[in-house]
């Protein structure tokens, strides 16, 4: 084997490494240290303080209740460019114009959508029913909006995957079912959704890691209330800047979670066969 | 055939209708959207001065220019780690390419809220924080493995004969790098800087963490909004958006499913 080509790739591996290994390393080992300079689980402790269980929480769901989102919304639009229809090429432009809306344009624009009073989609339920929905009510609520948004900046990413997958399964499969007598549930459920399982992995670990990540949509739309992990580590670093090991406690927690879901994920759609 | 339409439609409106909002926003006169608690769902009284309004003097033009030199510098730093490393890759054996390239993949998932804490508490040490350069620094760990990734991809596909071919004739590596080499990958290292390009652009998290005061456009329009200043959010909203729909257009070619998906297949 050559030198040269090693030599090549060494800064470039050296960069990533350097300045996003040792940060998060730092950013770990940080997060023991106790005001006094010992290691101890001081700043974990604090954390209960702020909620840190209802964060937790509150990411799994959003995080859940997103890819689901995605997903459901990503196999309809796959399904839907997988055939042959009139403005088909419309189509598909269309639904990767999202990708290039950056998040935050997105994030404002609904916040405008859904708002506590008022606001276009009530501007349409007014119109039809005459009442008023207050988006923000309940934790839940909000959590959905920020779902929702999410999901119209990243279902193109999504749909664009499952349909690569999708285009790789034989039609013949498809029309050998359909003789038998299996319908379109049957078929998707039988024929898709197998032959789609390493593409669905590769969706739901790209989507996941991000989800867990989501940080400028809820900013925007919810603020903190309630706090997601993100907001609640970006929250705890401004007021408390330039002490970070509170925030630093958190951001470990949510590099935790990060790491186990990519662990489980990867173990569940058989890492060897992608 | 019947059922392709009803979900082409639902999908398209599904699609279009915030960015008709967003329109609306931009255009429509205050009184019908951001003023009106039940803001009219069509295009009644549309006007430019909500635009050349906001747009004017350097509340605008100074976190656009900071924008600008901060995606190019991205640009620039990827292209000159990138571009070497993804020839490496390319001609080193699989075996001990893919490796390295799933390490640059995984480090890509790393939070940025966690890396960018530490980052930013040595940047003002080092006198980076606040700066373009020092945020360019922090993006690249973003861009960086993306574009080796493609860069990968787009020297594996050069035939390795026409290499040797050249170093028969007696053409160096830089030679053979200058003259063969980059005029045939031009297309995907031009996607890759504009790819690049497109993610600091859009970058909101390293920004807010280590430019906070004088930022780039999405942190400026964050703040616009948080405090109250609507119109100029909007209005910023949509001139940050058209360059990158372009640009999204302009790169359909690589935003493939095969090719997203192709990092982790191999």
């Amino acid at each position: 084997m050559k030198l040269t080509p090693f030599l090549l790739v060494l800064p470039a591996v050296g960069y990533i490494v350097a300045f996003s290994f040792f940060p998060t390393v730092d950013a770990v080992y940080l997060s023991f240290q106790d005001p006094h300079g010992g290691l101890s689980l001081h700043n974990y402790q604090e954390l209960t303080y702020f909620n840190i269980g209802g964060a937790v929480l509150d990411t799994v769901l959003v995080t859940v209740g997103a890819l689901l989102i995605q997903l459901a919304l990503g196999f309809l639009v796959a399904s839907v460019l997988s055939r042959e229809f009139f403005g088909k090429k419309a189509l598909s432009t269309i639904t990767i114009i999202p990708m290039g809306v950056a998040t935050v344009v997105a994030a404002i624009t609904f916040s405008f959508i859904f708002q506590t009073s008022g606001g276009y989609a009530n501007t349409i339920i007014h119109s039809l029913f005459g009442t008023n929905v207050n988006w923000y009510q309940t934790s839940l609520s909000s959590l959905i909006v920020v779902m929702l948004a999410d999901s119209w900046k990243n279902t193109p990413i999504v749909s664009l995957i499952l349909l690569a997958g999708m285009s790789s399964i034989p039609r013949e499969l498809y029309y050998s079912a359909a003789i038998d007598g299996a319908g379109p549930f049957r078929r998707f459920v039988h024929i898709t959704l197998p032959n789609l399982r390493s593409f669905i992995g590769v969706a739901l670990i790209l989507r996941g890691v991000q989800e867990f990540n989501i940080f400028a949509l809820p900013l925007i739309l919810i603020g903190d209330h309630p706090p997601l992990l993100t907001t609640l580590v970006y929250n705890l670093y401004t007021t408390t800047f330039p002490e970070v090991g509170l925030a630093l406690a958190a951001a470990t927690v949510l590099l935790g979670f990060i790491l186990v879901f990519m662990g489980v994920v990867i173990k569940l759609t058989g890492g060897r066969s992608t | 055939m019947k059922w392709s339409y009803i979900g082409a439609i639902v999908v398209g409106a599904y699609f279009l209708f915030p960015l008709y909002v967003l329109f609306l926003l931009a255009f429509n006169s205050p009184t019908f959207t951001i003023l009106a608690r039940y803001p009219a769902l069509l295009p009644i009284s549309l006007t430019l001065n909500n635009l050349v309004v906001s747009l004017q003097g350097s509340a605008f033009i100074d976190p656009l220019i900071k924008s600008l030199e901060t995606a190019t510098l991205v640009g620039v730093i990827t292209l000159i780690l990138a571009v070497p490393a993804g020839y490496g890759l390319s001609r080193l054996p699989r075996t001990v390419a893919y490796p390295i390239l799933v390490l640059l993949l995984v480090t890509n998932m790393m939070p940025a809220i966690v890396i960018g804490i530490p980052i930013a508490v040595e940047f003002i040490k080092l006198h980076l924080f606040e700066s373009v350069v020092g945020l360019a620094l922090a993006q690249t760990l973003i861009t960086l493995p993306l574009a080796t990734f493609i860069l990968q991809g787009t020297f594996s596909s050069i035939p390795q004969d026409l290499e040797n071919q050249a170093r028969v004739d007696g053409a160096g590596l830089l030679r053979r790098l200058f003259s063969i080499l980059l005029p045939i990958a031009a297309p995907g290292i031009a996607a890759a800087f504009l790819i690049s390009w497109m993610f600091s652009w859009d970058e909101f998290t390293y920004a807010i963490l280590l430019i906070p005061f004088h930022s780039t456009l999405p942190v400026t329009i964050y703040s616009d909004v948080t405090r109250g200043n609507l119109l100029a959010g909007v209005a910023f909203s949509l001139v940050f958006t058209l360059p990158v729909i372009v640009l999204t257009f302009a790169l359909q070619k690589y935003l493939r499913g095969e090719y997203l998906a192709g990092g982790i297949k191999g």
